[in-house]
């Protein structure tokens, strides 16, 4: 099963691992990054044993190897790392290079410690790391060079632990530009648990199980005091109005979202005030009011503007009491900080990427708020990747089946002989 | 003034002790606005928590019921010493178990003794914002909030509203 080159690319993420071989269009194994137990049981579930059918994920405790996007916890990341070499990608590492996908920044602590567990616990033939801007732009710019012929993006990758914008030139992360808020999908997902659990039901501990409502019920709002003031209406007349219904170990083993139509209906809600979906959405209320109202049973929560609320604070952290620049803000100090002669391209090509940016309208929104904050004689052009979380590992898996990836690589004697402060050199950061 | 109240308490502290202790809290706590600052800090603080379950837990737990609920001199001894035991060889599991955080590691890093033009991880965050002043959201039902609980500080947006938040959630955080 060993794909053509025997080159594992890595993407180690806080949320989820991407797993697969160089030279593939798509990893072999997207699994959640960390251990689970259930209530009651001794015995961790690791990674892909968390996704099966029949898991009940409600009260589980998690143990995570990354801690605000970087890894410290070496131990859970080796029990991860070893079910998904062994059972699903199926490769001894003594045979293989590996290709890891590193946060930016990483202190050299964490490097050492990632080396050692690469090359002494796991040990692997050869070894290179790269960061996520780079390898998004290269997978970018490969696909579509009519739109990069300046060699240079803006990657905005707004992931599980944090969002950076960061300037690449000709595949190499500009990092003295680089800009990053502290805020992802995990502090979301925490942040919608917060509210749930005040406002109807105790969930704060199902970190999962809202993983899950966010990814399927969030969705951003283009005009936020408009849709708050919809989100008043009653229960019948409110677009955004849905319920979440969790498992109940019996029938249900995840939760599900209970009426798939009913959750989008904010879809065809006019934009901007203007009335020209009227029609269709009195009919669809008229279908609505067919259907018997069921009652608000234990397992269920009801999300009305939560479900803009959340990704609202991407855009606006300060609304969270957090001191820090919005994701528009963040963009346009990144650039700013580049060379006045690089400006006006890096505004024409913010690739946007990472799971977080999979909620509808991202990037309409983001377009938005950013237009005012340009001056106006710059283009402002969003592009958005076809699959945001598989971004980088598909630009790893470009680089690991170039010709002269092993050169880039440090080898295992290499690594016995001079350490890893010296080996890392190779790097560039 | 406060060991006023402690006499006064002394007599019915096994009726009431508990009641007045939240409550000079809650005092101390609204009195200065620093523990509001403190609480909102642990709120942004938990967003970045998992739930790690009764694994970070136990330990302590064990050790209180083993040292708490001895009479005998003896015995008492021989628990001890078995709990120093257990303590040291816990002691190390935890250690080991306990990976330190990304603060702890960053501390380590002693960034600021590098050069200002070197990039860093705390030199690539944002910073504040310029542009837009912080909105406030309704704590009950989530709408924009005109209004602050004089008690705890929470937003909230109408009378009904307030009537809710006063009734289940007030000085939810700093009690």
């Amino acid at each position: 099963m060993t794909g053509g080159s025997g080159v594992v690319v890595l993407d180690n993420g806080g949320g989820l691992l991407k797993a697969g071989f160089g030279g593939d269009m798509n990893p072999t194994a997207v699994v959640p990054n960390c251990m689970a137990k259930p209530p009651g049981s001794k015995k961790w579930l690791v990674a892909d044993q968390l996704q099966a059918q029949d898991v009940d994920v409600t009260g589980m405790a998690l143990k995570r190897p990354i801690d605000r996007g970087y890894l410290i916890n070496t131990e859970v990341q080796r029990e991860v790392w070893e079910r998904v070499l062994r059972n699903l990608l199926q490769v001894d590492p003594t045979n293989s290079s590996l290709l890891l996908v590193e946060p930016q920044f990483n202190p050299p602590a964490l490097q050492h410690a990632t080396d050692e567990l690469v090359f002494e616990e796991l040990g692997f033939k050869s070894f290179c790391v790269a960061d996520a801007p780079s390898l998004v732009h290269l997978y970018e710019a490969s696909h579509q060079p009519s739109l990069f012929r300046a060699q240079c993006s803006l990657v905005v990758d707004c992931g599980f632990s944090f969002t950076h914008a960061s300037p690449v030139l000709q595949n190499f992360t500009l990092n003295y530009a680089v800009r990053r808020m502290d805020l992802g999908g995990k502090a979301l997902t925490n942040y919608l648990k917060e509210l749930v659990s005040y406002r109807s039901l105790n969930v704060m501990d199902e970190t999962l199980l809202i993983d899950d409502a966010k990814e399927k019920l969030c969705f951003v709002s283009l005009d936020v005091p408009g849709d708050l003031r919809l989100a008043r209406l009653s229960s019948k007349d409110n677009p955004f109005r849905c319920s979440y219904i969790l498992p109940d170990g019996i029938t249900y083993k995840k939760g599900f979202v209970k009426d798939l139509d009913e959750a989008r209906r904010y879809c065809s809600l006019p934009a901007n005030g203007e009335s020209a979906n009227n029609d269709s959405a009195e009919s669809d209320r008229s279908k609505f009011e067919d259907k018997k109202k069921p009652e608000l049973s234990q397992n269920e929560f009801v999300l009305t503007n939560e479900r803009f609320l959340v990704p609202e604070m991407l855009f606006h952290p300060i609304d969270l009491g957090m001191n820090q620049a919005g994701l528009a803000e963040c963009i346009v100090r990144a650039i700013q900080a580049c060379h006045p002669y690089l400006q006006p391209v890096l505004f024409e090509s913010i690739i946007v990427t990472g799971g977080s940016t999979l909620f509808p309208r991202f990037t309409e929104r983001l377009e938005k708020e950013l237009r005012p904050l340009v001056p106006d004689d710059y283009q402002v052009k969003i592009i958005a990747q076809e699959d945001p979380i598989l971004g980088a590992w598909r630009g790893g898996s470009l680089l690991a089946h170039r010709p002269d990836f092993e050169s880039m690589c440090i080898t295992k004697s290499e690594y016995e002989e001079m350490g890893s402060m010296r080996c890392r050199r190779r790097f560039f950061h | 003034m406060e060991g006023e109240e402690e006499e006064n308490v002394g007599p019915f502290r096994r009726t009431s002790a508990r009641t007045r202790r939240m409550a000079t809290r809650m005092a101390s706590a609204l009195a200065s606005s620093d523990n509001r600052a403190q609480a909102a800090l642990a709120r942004l603080e938990a967003l970045e928590n998992d739930n790690a379950g009764p694994e970070v837990v136990d330990p302590n737990d064990d050790d209180e019921y083993g040292s708490d609920d001895e009479e005998d001199h003896v015995l008492m001894q021989k628990k001890q010493s078995k709990n120093m035991k257990r303590k040291t060889r816990q002691g190390k599991a935890l250690e080991k178990k306990a990976a330190r955080s990304f603060m702890d590691v960053l501390h380590e890093a002693n960034l600021e003794s590098l050069p200002p033009h070197v990039p860093t991880y705390s030199r690539a965050a944002v910073g504040p914002p310029s542009t837009s002043s912080r909105r406030y959201y309704c704590s009950v039902c989530g709408n924009a909030a005109n209004y602050t609980c004089v008690r705890c500080g929470t937003r909230f947006c109408s009378c009904r509203c307030q009537v809710i938040h006063n009734d289940t959630r007030c000085l939810k955080f700093v009690a």
